[in-house]
Formats: structure tokens, sequence, C-alpha cells
């Protein structure tokens, strides 16, 4: 399994951590990372608004009365966006609510995982709008486990750190120590 | 596997076919025509309040799927370099499929996401139809401004059945 590296970007699309871990991705400037961390929050964004919308005829059958079937899709939609952003919440005062996503109570999220011909990225955004982008080998399986310790280190190390300001650049030595020798240790 | 949609862009960055597709067409009555229609004719129909599209046409749609990809692909040859390629990316309700051809024709494709890699079947499209059919047509113009030339009726109906029989 290769961990190719990880970035960090907060909840306003800055980028606050990177590290490379592993040789095999390019290596760009600093000025390149902080351009790539905004057009990804840019882009994560837009992943979610363009989901598909479904007509709510299509799976439900007509004998449901709309009163039972509008109260799904808004309270998926309540749930939504950790990241603040609004989500389209469908008009709960006509009859019945216009259409659903794909996957009825199931909060859309923006991208989560991209797979090309030489890495795989995958996303995890926690509550607050924090986004940990972890560059993986295509072919690694469970990056699931790797992504919550990664988690793990972030909230005990930075979080739990007395100097370190919110939304500001990660410098924490425990940080970047335990990081590198738990993924040193997995490989 | 569900298809959601499917959009082809030029190297002009122009959106020069799009097609959707429900779920299950025939719970509606008389929302799909006997013969496929592009995309344009089926919206005038049938669509407009049926799918409550908000504020957004399908038209932005094609756009900021466009965007996405775009810099996305932008992203990838930044990281893995000149020669990588984004093949697909998943959210918690879609996957998004994407092709480039050497000529920078982008095949783009919404499924659910339960459903294989589609690069082999996008790059079926454009091989055994896109090519038969739109580039190999002596009418069809070189570039296709508008759609021009791609909403052919055998293109579209081979698509259809491409779509409905080998990827379902």
């Amino acid at each position: 399994m290769t961990v190719f590296s990880l970035i960090i970007i907060n909840k306003a699309g800055g980028l606050i951590y990177q590290r490379e871990f592993q040789p095999g991705l390019r290596k760009l400037s600093t000025n390149d990372y902080l351009v790539l961390a905004g057009t990804f929050h840019g882009v994560h964004a837009i992943t979610r608004t363009i989901t598909p919308k479904l007509p709510y005829l299509a799976t439900t059958p007509a004998s449901n009365t709309s009163t039972t079937t509008s109260s799904t899709p808004t309270s998926a939609t309540a749930l939504a966006s950790p990241s603040g952003t609004t989500t389209p919440i469908p008009n709960t005062t006509s009859t019945a609510a216009t259409y659903m996503y794909p996957i009825p109570g199931v909060a859309a999220t923006g991208l989560d995982s991209l797979e090309t011909d030489k890495f795989r990225l995958t996303c995890f955004q926690t509550l607050t709008g924090t986004k940990f982008l972890l560059f993986t080998d295509p072919h690694m399986a469970n990056v699931e486990p790797v992504m919550r310790k990664i988690y793990e280190f972030y909230a005990d190390f930075v979080m739990k750190n007395p100097f370190y300001q919110l939304e500001m650049p990660v410098r924490c030595e425990a940080f970047d120590r335990n990081l590198n020798g738990w993924l040193r240790g997995r490989t | 596997m569900v298809v959601y949609s499917f959009y082809i862009f030029d190297r002009h960055a122009e959106c020069i076919y799009k097609r959707r597709w429900l779920p299950r067409p025939a719970s509606i009555p008389g929302s799909k025509s006997s013969r496929p229609t592009s995309e344009a004719s089926a919206q005038a129909t049938s669509a407009p309040a049926l799918l409550g599209q908000s504020a957004r046409t399908t038209d932005d749609d094609a756009k900021l799927i466009f965007g996405t990809v775009f810099s996305l692909r932008n992203m990838v040859r930044k990281l893995g370099g000149e020669d990588d390629n984004f093949v697909t990316y998943k959210t918690s309700q879609y996957k998004l499929h994407y092709y480039e051809t050497p000529t920078n024709i982008k095949f783009v494709m919404l499924t659910d996401i339960k459903s294989p890699s589609m690069r082999i079947a996008l790059q079926q499209i454009y091989i055994n139809l896109y090519v038969e059919y739109v580039v190999k047509n002596p009418l069809s113009p070189v570039e296709h401004p508008g759609g021009v030339g791609v909403n052919n009726e055998l293109f579209e109906e081979s698509l259809e059945q491409f779509v409905t029989r080998v990827l379902s």
C-alpha cells in the first residue's frame, strides 16, 4: 500500500497542511498547492450541486399520499452540507416536492473519491468543513481506516495543541512525527 | 446500473450533445415518445414541470459539468504528469465517468454509484457510434456548433440502444 501525500484544506478553501510521504506524484511549488487547494474547494462544492435530480413520480408509486412523500427529501437535505453552503431545498409549500436525489435519505456530498491512471484521491470532509485529501495508489484497498487514523492524529495533536490557531497553517511537530511514524509502520 | 445523463463536449468547450434518462420511464405515462428524441425536444414536451429544475436549466448543468471536468483534468495532469488522465469520480449520490479522445472531444456520463468503470463503454460510444454515425456522415459539418450534425437519428437511436441494452 502506498500513500503518496496528504493535504488539509480549511473550511474557507485555504491550504493549511501539505506533506509528501512517498514519491510518485509530481512536486508542485507552494503557490501551485495553494491554487490546487482553492480549486478543489470550488470543484467540491460544484460536484454537489450537479447531483442528478430525479422527478418524484419516477420511483414512488402514485398511490402514496403527497404528505408522506414530501417529508423524506426535506429531512434528507436538512442534515446535508457540513461546509455551510446551502443545498437546494425542495419547495415544501406546494403539494409535493418536485425532485429527489438518487439515494433518498443520504445527504448529497461533494466529490468523495477520484480515480486516475496513476493515483486515487480520497476526500474526507469533517462536520466543520475541513477537508482531508489523501493521495494513494489506485489499487490500495481500505483507505477508510487510514483516513480515520489521520483524523484522529489531527484531533489529538493539532486541535489539542494550545498554541494552534484555528484555520491557520498546521505547524505541529508532534503531528508530523506521529503521522510519519504510523504510515511508515503500515507499509 | 442506472445511467442518468450523457454529455459530449467539443474542443472549444461547447456542449455538442446532451441526453438525460429518467430512471423509470415506464411509470410516467406519456413522458417518453416511441422515437428517441434529443434533449431539447424532450424537454419541451414533458420535462419542465416534471423535473422541477428550479433555477438551473440543463444548459447550466452542462456548463457546470464541463467546468468541473476541466478543472479536475488540469489538476490531475499537474499532479500525475501530462500523460495522466482522470477516469471517474464518485460522490455519495452519483458517479461521473470521463473519457477524452486524442482530438480533445470529451465524453461524460453520470451513473449511479454502484456501476463499474465505464471507460470502455465511453470508448465504445466514441468508436462505434460517434465515429461511425457523426464523423463518417458526409452531411455532417467538421465542427458541431450548437450540436449540429450530432443530433442525427442514427446516432441518437443507437446511443439509446447502447445505453438501454448493453449497459443495463
